[in-house]
């Protein structure tokens, strides 16, 4: 057993550390926020120099060969700061999808461009219908001849408006929600009948909702082989889901942090708040849930490595855990706040809704609850 | 013990539905001239525009049945919005502490919804210690006015407010609840400033105040210079005692069955998950139970007796229920939850859901702080003093 982090990941925690505190502070992100693209092509280009994007990828597609661990601690500092740069969308999304299932020609193509800044993807899977159901997919796909023809509508993609292209989940064969059946297609997002409806999301990022009418794919843009898409989708939504909790945690540690912090300082009834037991009883439970969904998380990230199969009942647990634990010290950060916790003002409220929108995606707290149950 | 409505009971039930229904809003009809009819119509009824004022200030003098009915039937129908400000919480103190003057100067205006009062309570060193605040009022030399200066914040609509009731320091030299004096004052004149708030649900109702040197007449205090924290206590159990909101609550569990209805998970809709249907299930059943205490903490009041002990968890209790709803409206909304602003994306429900989550975090803590209502109970109901060893 050995917790201890590598000298090169040390050197990523203790430079993605500094580049959050130097860039990130709440009127920063605000700012970067507010304006189109909703992040800043300038610490996009940053972090693809120091080599961030390239961490989870094969060293012949231009990566470093890192793993899950490298994403987590990233993701664990970028949740410190409620960094906005198209990380999950680019790397562990669309580059995920092609690294686990894309033809060497096609990593070739997009990966290295990936790394290097100059190329973005996302993934499209949900539908309205599916919420959090992964092979719940009625966007449809039809062979003609060597090209396919999609139709259907996709929710909640992120940073689709930024994304020079677009892995689709479709259905090729099969039922509604059956596994076998789902194809994964890369597409240029302005091919002739791509649709984007962008919107702001609750934390401060960008979403689309997409319309796919009749848009043609070549053959040789399958990522994987044909109906066997659901393998690379769940593989990509389990990163998916450890990269996101390791953010939660990065959350978790400011919001608890900063309350403690809060409580020391504001008097009320001539005593610091803090000074209050049932406050203190209740920092002391925001803190042994941050520490809890820590130890899940490492947990989860080191089985996956070790056999992402038997690992997936503790994926389950972990975002059921972090979906949670994490409303409890966002909800509780804002009450031990009192009214300054309700506002925009404090950046306690901004964790707050970033960990809110975690338990939104790839399944919330009940949904992964159920799958646990029944595993 | 009867729960049984009495004839006379149902008699009035159906009167009060009679005169919604006929008063709804017509298509095309212009909602504020409609709105101040609607408050004429219900003044002719005798004292329905005012339905919590006493009969001798023009109120109906309804049974604690009665309002109960009121209460549970105006939650389902279309009526015209009203403030608390004035209705609810000044003119409740200009009954029982102001002058005769003040009462025939400021009463009518609140009643025909002419003006919209704020009020002028917490400050950035007194939240849930109001006693705590610092605003100066210092009276003049000749008597005749106080000169106000400092900051008040959370005032709830003080944008749109033409009056203000505030709580001022007069005296500082003795314990803290002492030395607190009542104004009011207008809130368009020079050296008033109103900044807003924006909340995380990213609305604006809540603002800052500053007062820099606003001179208000001696006329317009109420009651004695340095008794104003006896005055507003009786209106803070009043608040937290009025803050349970049950009625819409009942209204908005049944939305949020629809809603969850709407959402179809395989051959059924959410209502059909376990975890999801639980939950609601939990929430109905806190509710069933909270709507009781409720009565009987109002048949308590009617009998004339002191608020019991049951009336000190109402707002805890009807606090905590409106914060599940939004919770569980979140959890409906699924994906879209995360969805923000006007775009109406996914589920027609989901529009404004996670806002009005975010915003509902503030219910346990305005009007005293959940933690503080907790202490009060403790020390007040259950006798848990420091020292109340037995």
């Amino acid at each position: 057993m050995n917790f201890e982090l590598s000298e090169e990941q040390k050197m990523i925690q203790q430079s993605v550390e500094r580049f959050v505190q130097e860039n990130y502070d709440l009127p920063k992100r605000v700012e970067i926020s507010s304006k189109d693209p909703g992040y800043s092509k300038e610490y996009w280009g940053s972090m693809a120099e120091l080599g961030w994007l390239g961490l989870p990828f094969e060293e012949k597609d231009g990566g470093f060969g890192g793993n899950q661990i490298d994403t987590l601690v990233i993701m664990e500092q970028f949740g410190k700061g409620l960094v906005l740069e198209p990380f999950i969308a680019n790397v562990v999304l669309g580059g995920g999808a092609i690294q686990k299932g894309g033809s060497e020609e096609l990593k070739k193509e997009m990966l290295p461009g990936l790394i290097e800044g100059s190329k973005q993807m996302t993934l499209a899977y949900a539908e309205q219908q599916s919420r959090f159901d992964l092979e719940d997919v009625a966007t449809s796909a039809r062979q003609e001849g060597d090209k396919f023809i999609i139709n259907g509508q996709k929710s909640m993609v992120l940073n689709a408006e930024s994304a020079d292209h677009i892995v689709v989940v479709t259905r090729t064969s099969g039922g509604q929600v059956d596994e076998e059946g789902i194809t994964l297609f890369l597409v240029d997002s302005n091919t002739k009948g791509i649709e984007l409806q962008n919107f702001p999301t609750v934390d401060g990022l960008r979403a689309s909702e997409i319309t796919f009418d009749n848009v043609e794919v070549s053959s040789e843009r399958m990522i994987g082989e044909l109906g066997k898409g659901f393998d690379i989708l769940r593989v990509v939504s389990n990163n998916a889901i450890l990269a996101v909790c390791a953010e939660a945690v990065g959350a978790m540690e400011i919001l608890y942090k900063d309350t403690v912090e809060y409580t020391q300082q504001r008097e009320q009834f001539d005593h610091p708040l803090s000074d209050f037991q049932v406050l203190q009883h209740r920092m002391v439970d925001m803190f042994m849930e941050y520490e809890q969904c820590k130890s899940l998380l490492f947990r989860a990230t080191m089985e996956t490595i070790q056999d992402p199969v038997l690992a997936q009942r503790t994926i389950h647990a972990l975002k059921h855990l972090i979906g949670k634990s994490g409303i409890f010290v966002g909800e509780n950060a804002v009450q031990l706040h009192g009214g300054m916790g309700v506002t925009e003002e404090l950046r306690i409220g901004h964790f707050f809704k970033r960990l809110l929108v975690i338990d939104s995606q790839f399944g919330n707290a009940d949904f992964h609850l159920d799958k646990f149950t029944n595993f | 013990m009867d729960i049984e409505l009495s004839s006379e009971d149902l008699a009035f039930r159906d009167e009060v539905r009679a005169f919604f229904d006929e008063n709804k809003i017509k298509d095309g009809e212009d909602y504020f001239s409609w709105r101040l009819g609607w408050f004429k119509k219900a003044r002719e009824k005798g004292g329905w525009d005012v339905p919590k004022w006493p009969a001798k200030f023009g109120g109906p003098g309804w049974t604690p049945t009665q309002h109960y009915i009121w209460e549970q039937e105006t939650a389902r129908a279309a009526i015209p919005f009203d403030l608390p400000f004035g209705l609810g919480m000044l003119a409740p103190i200009l009954m029982s502490y102001g002058t005769k003057e003040q009462q025939d100067r400021f009463m009518p205006d609140i009643r025909d919804r002419k003006v919209n009062w704020c009020q002028g309570y917490s400050e950035p060193g007194a939240g849930s210690d109001l006693a705590n605040l610092k605003t100066k009022a210092v009276l003049s030399d000749d008597g005749t006015y106080y000169t106000v200066n400092g900051s008040k914040i959370w005032t709830t609509l003080a944008h749109v407010a033409d009056w203000i009731f505030c709580l001022t320091r007069t005296d500082d030299s003795g314990i803290k609840q002492q030395g607190i004096t009542f104004l009011l004052f207008p809130m368009k004149q020079e050296g008033i400033e109103v900044k807003p708030i924006i909340t995380l649900g990213g609305s604006h109702t809540v603002n800052t105040v500053h007062f820099t040197d606003v001179k208000v007449p001696v006329e317009n205090r109420i009651g004695e210079e340095g008794k104003g924290w006896t005055y507003a206590k009786g209106l803070l159990e009043h608040e937290r005692t009025g803050l349970a909101g049950l009625s819409k609550s009942l209204v908005e569990v049944e939305q949020l069955k629809d809603n969850a209805r709407s959402v179809k998970r395989g051959n059924g809709t959410l209502m059909d998950d376990s975890s999801y249907k639980s939950k609601v299930a939990e929430l109905e059943i806190d509710l069933m139970a909270t709507e009781y205490t409720e009565l009987r903490s109002l048949a308590n009041a009617a009998a004339g007796e002191e608020l019991g002990p049951e009336s000190s968890i109402l707002k805890l209790k009807g606090t905590e229920i409106k914060q599940r709803i939004q919770k569980l409206t979140v959890e409906a909304s699924g994906i879209y939850s995360a969805a923000w602003g006007d775009g109406g994306v996914g589920y027609p429900f989901a529009k404004g859901g996670t806002g009005g989550y975010l915003n509902s975090r503030y219910f346990t803590i305005y009007g005293g702080a959940s933690e503080v209502q907790k202490d009060v109970i403790a020390k007040k109901v259950l006798g848990l003093t420091k020292g109340s060893k037995k």
